[in-house]
């Protein structure tokens, strides 16, 4: 389980985020939405380590991952996918995922390969294709797939519906929800596309100026006319 | 006829040489978007141990391999007290600090072993080989120098290709953010790349010290040639450095041949600022692919 206690990064005199405190237990997946500069990104980053946050802490099954390098961090078992589709457009697909695993053992790194290939079949079959030439909901399942080479037990994305089409942004997400079933992956989900993250969710986060406003269950927080209107603007 | 070919193939030694040394900045360029112009003067010094452990031992070989480990150590020193205190300037003032390398490293080797150019002893017959009743204007030492160079290019391009550190390197060269999210210490692998730049730049000064001589200020003139090799290349390409330090070789061999040597490094330049010119990216550079 993930645990994020009075978390607090400054940017100069900017708050970005404020006393944020989340739980993400394993096997669920909790949603954080709010508008464009509510500090959903800060707060992905902070908790990967490339942010070092002002106040507060974040736990992995009790172990502080905050105030550690990026590097540490993944190895401690939580891992990002960045915003943006974050493969290496130069490397193979499959030096893309081998990336992912590098500082695991050979055998370890097979596996989970394996695995990655049973969830997303299409990266099988591209294997030896470069990044650059996979479309952008391939490249997405490429990028969840190079964290998941590190196996994780929480993993952390950032906005996986930016720039992807309606039907293939369902499909990633209902990808997601079967891995948090399947894997007990606790999975901490920031999307600026509230209904559909809230849709597959399990806890849904409003965030506003790096403030939590609003911690609920998805459903609840779905039907929150008012909630919706002030901080979501549909 | 014969003499544009003799010279051709009289430059395909000296080009092998430009080659390596062009891989030596394309390996830092890559990695840290830093020019590395102290990388001569790293295989200055490392040249001139070469030539202490030669003239102590007689061993030739000796000499290269103890020059290959002080052409690592060298690397990791000068990113070690140069390049990582300055990681959060910004490059240019980077380049600058290997300027200043260059300079630190020339007046040392003046301390150490003087500022007189010393003869290179020549560890193999420098002779042109005689085949089918002529003599080539090509040597058994070109040849070893030729071989030595196939030999690290094979193994460089197998290092990138097929081993875990090739991959973190490629990986941090493209994307260090993404690289560390993966778990790669990639200041670590920084590192390793500074090392491994300082092996390829060692074992291009004791290849073509016996062609010239060594004094502090010998390789300058490499510089220019490897500089312009990797700029053309592409800055980013080890396939585009080996291709046009070998292309340079052959330039400088023709030139030199057919007017004198002198006019070599103006017609580099002359080369170099038309490249920039027409294609800034270099011939085998992939700055498309970034854009994606």
């Amino acid at each position: 389980m993930l645990s994020i206690t009075d978390l607090t990064v400054s940017y100069g005199p900017v708050e970005a985020l404020n006393g944020v405190t989340i739980s993400v237990p394993r096997g669920e997946v909790t949603a954080v939405i709010g508008a464009n500069g509510a500090g959903k990104s800060t707060l992905m980053r902070t908790l990967a380590g490339l942010v070092t946050p002002a106040a507060g802490q974040a736990t992995l099954d009790g172990e502080i991952i905050t105030r550690k390098r990026p590097e540490d961090i993944v190895r401690m078992g939580v891992a990002l996918v960045p915003e943006g589709r974050s493969t290496i457009p130069e490397l193979t697909v499959e030096e893309n995922l081998r990336l992912g695993g590098l500082w695991r053992q050979k055998s370890d790194r097979r596996t989970t390969q394996a695995e990655v290939f049973d969830l997303f079949p299409v990266l099988a079959e591209r294997q030896r294709m470069r990044a650059d030439t996979l479309s952008g909901g391939e490249r997405q399942q490429l990028a969840i797939g190079r964290a998941l080479m590190s196996n994780p037990k929480c993993l952390l994305l950032d906005e996986p519906s930016l720039g992807l089409a309606p039907l293939i942004v369902t499909q990633i997400l209902h990808l997601v929800r079967r891995l948090a079933d399947e894997t007990r992956i606790a999975v901490l989900l920031v999307e600026q596309n509230a209904v559909t993250a809230l849709r597959m969710a399990d806890t849904g986060v409003v965030l506003n100026l790096g403030r939590i406003v609003q911690t609920g269950p998805a459903p609840a927080i779905a039907s929150d006319e008012k909630l919706r209107h002030a901080y979501l603007g549909y | 006829m014969t003499s544009f070919i003799d010279y051709l193939i009289g430059g395909v030694s000296n080009g092998a040489v430009i080659a390596l040394m062009a891989i030596a900045l394309v390996l830092i360029w890559r990695a840290t978007r830093v020019v590395n112009f102290a990388q001569v003067g790293q295989a200055m010094f490392t040249t001139f141990v070469a030539l202490t452990v030669q003239t102590l031992t007689g061993s030739w070989a000796l000499a290269l391999v103890v020059a290959m480990v002080a052409g690592a150590i060298l690397g990791v020193i000068v990113q070690f007290l140069v390049l990582r205190p300055m990681r959060r300037a910004d490059t240019s003032g980077a380049i600058i600090a290997t300027f200043g390398v260059l300079i630190a490293l020339q007046a040392a080797v003046g301390m150490i072993w003087g500022g007189d150019a010393q003869a290179y002893p020549q560890p193999f017959d420098n002779a042109g080989v005689v085949a089918f009743g002529r003599i080539w204007p090509i040597s058994v030492y070109d040849f070893v120098v030729i071989g030595v160079t196939i030999l690290l290019v094979i193994a460089l391009s197998l290092l990138f290709t097929r081993t875990s550190i090739g991959l973190a390197m490629r990986a941090s060269a493209f994307n260090p953010e993404v690289a560390r999210l993966s778990g790669v210490r990639v200041s670590r692998v920084l590192t390793f790349g500074w090392a491994l730049a300082g092996v390829v730049g060692a074992v291009a000064g004791v290849l073509v010290a016996p062609s010239s001589t060594v004094s502090p200020t010998t390789f300058d003139i490499l510089l220019v040639f490897a500089f312009t090799a990797a700029v053309i290349g592409g800055l980013d390409s080890l396939v585009g450095a080996v291709a046009l330090g070998v292309f340079a070789g052959l330039v400088i061999s023709l030139v030199s041949g057919l007017s004198n040597s002198g006019n070599a490094p103006v017609v580099a330049l002359v080369l170099l600022a038309l490249s920039l010119i027409t294609k800034p990216d270099g011939v085998f550079g992939h700055h498309k692919a970034r854009a994606v």
